[in-house]
């Protein structure tokens, strides 16, 4: 039982909603990333984002306290050649939905505050346009986790 | 002349042509039939022309050294958080998928990194090997890489570097593969699929065993 609280917690905090007082405004889920090889500091971060109510929304930004620097980024895909550019804002629709995924959005994780390895939790809060704020766990893995 | 001697002259004639088509088809028409690959299967295999980069093998990474063996090559750079990762984890699964296949007919993998300035072989050997203990890491200075990568079409280029020093590196992402005579023979791009690519690599195997 010990063994599986953090999972436990880890995934009630992957998907509880932004606390607003009208209700939740945004859910999270298939949050990870990933541990990066020897050498580089460096992490990639994937999640989704669901927008819950109908009015879009936009993500302005992604803080962690165990990075000195945190920044979206996109992976753009132009004849073949992979190129990357940071991204202020992401917008998310009405009752949509955003996937920040490999070759995709990625939130990009600068110089950490200690070694991290695949295990480790990572604190992330999200804030919104509308003023609302997201706090998510995400675990440190090698791989994706399976859909 | 009768008619039946004429009916007679007309089937010899059908005949021996068809004859003629069927010896063109079989000469040069190979007797198996490309495979339907997701991946980019070259029309022709191209020879790659000579190269000299270094690699965490100890050896020196040249043409000579992709030869007698399959070889794919992917092209990044070691401070890549997204696309380089993500490739070298999958062509980790995808030899992974390839467990049963005799050594022989395994590929080696090759992470060329573009980014000579940041990424020398002590480091490129720990990205590796991180990935998979048999990918080799390669690199070498800029003009020697565009001596591979230009015949390659595989592309590359630096942002400017921000006020910590930092920069991109836009880079190809498919990763080519190379017979066991150094020629590209096939392309695979993004998004991998390491299940597809293992079977396709595995038709492409075949084609190249039963057509040379």
């Amino acid at each position: 039982m010990p063994r599986r609280l953090p999972v436990l917690l880890l995934l009630l905090a992957a998907f509880v909603p932004a606390a607003r007082g009208e209700g939740p405004s945004v859910r999270a889920g298939h949050v990870w990333i990933r541990q990066a090889p020897p050498g580089v500091s460096v992490l990639a971060g994937y999640f989704s984002i669901e927008n819950l109510t109908d009015k879009p929304l936009t993500l302005t930004s992604v803080k962690s306290p165990d990075f000195g620097t945190v920044e979206m980024h996109e992976s753009v895909s132009q004849g073949g050649t992979e190129s990357m550019r940071q991204v202020g804002e992401v917008d998310i629709p009405a009752l949509g939905s955003v996937e920040f995924k490999p070759g995709g959005y990625h939130v990009m994780l600068m110089q950490p505050k200690k070694n991290l390895f695949a295990g480790d939790m990572v604190s992330l809060t999200l804030a919104f346009s509308d003023g609302s704020e997201l706090a998510i766990l995400a675990p440190v893995r090698r791989d994706p986790p399976q859909r | 002349m009768k008619s039946k001697t004429l009916l007679a002259y007309a089937g010899l004639c059908i005949l021996a042509i068809a004859g003629g088509l069927l010896a063109g088809y079989l000469t040069f028409h190979p007797r198996h039939p490309r495979p339907v690959t997701e991946a980019v299967l070259l029309h022709e295999a191209k020879p790659l022309p000579e190269f000299t980069l270094s690699d965490t093998a100890g050896q020196g990474f040249t043409r000579a050294a992709l030869l007698g063996h399959w070889s794919l090559l992917y092209f990044g750079y070691t401070h890549c958080p997204d696309a380089c990762p993500t490739t070298l984890s999958e062509l980790d699964h995808m030899q992974g998928q390839l467990r049963g296949v005799p050594a022989a007919d395994k590929p080696a993998v090759y992470f060329i990194s573009v980014d000579p300035q940041r990424d020398d072989l002590a480091l490129l050997r720990n990205y590796a090997l991180y990935f998979n203990p048999a990918f080799i890491g390669a690199t070498g200075n800029v003009e020697s890489l565009k001596a591979l990568t230009a015949p390659l079409g595989v592309d590359f280029s630096y942002d400017p570097a921000d006020r910590k020093g930092d920069y991109g590196v836009n880079h190809s992402t498919f990763v080519v593969l190379v017979d066991p005579e150094a020629r590209e023979v096939a392309l695979f791009t993004p998004p991998l699929q390491p299940k597809r690519m293992a079977a396709d690599y595995l038709a492409i195997l075949k084609y190249y065993g039963e057509n040379t």
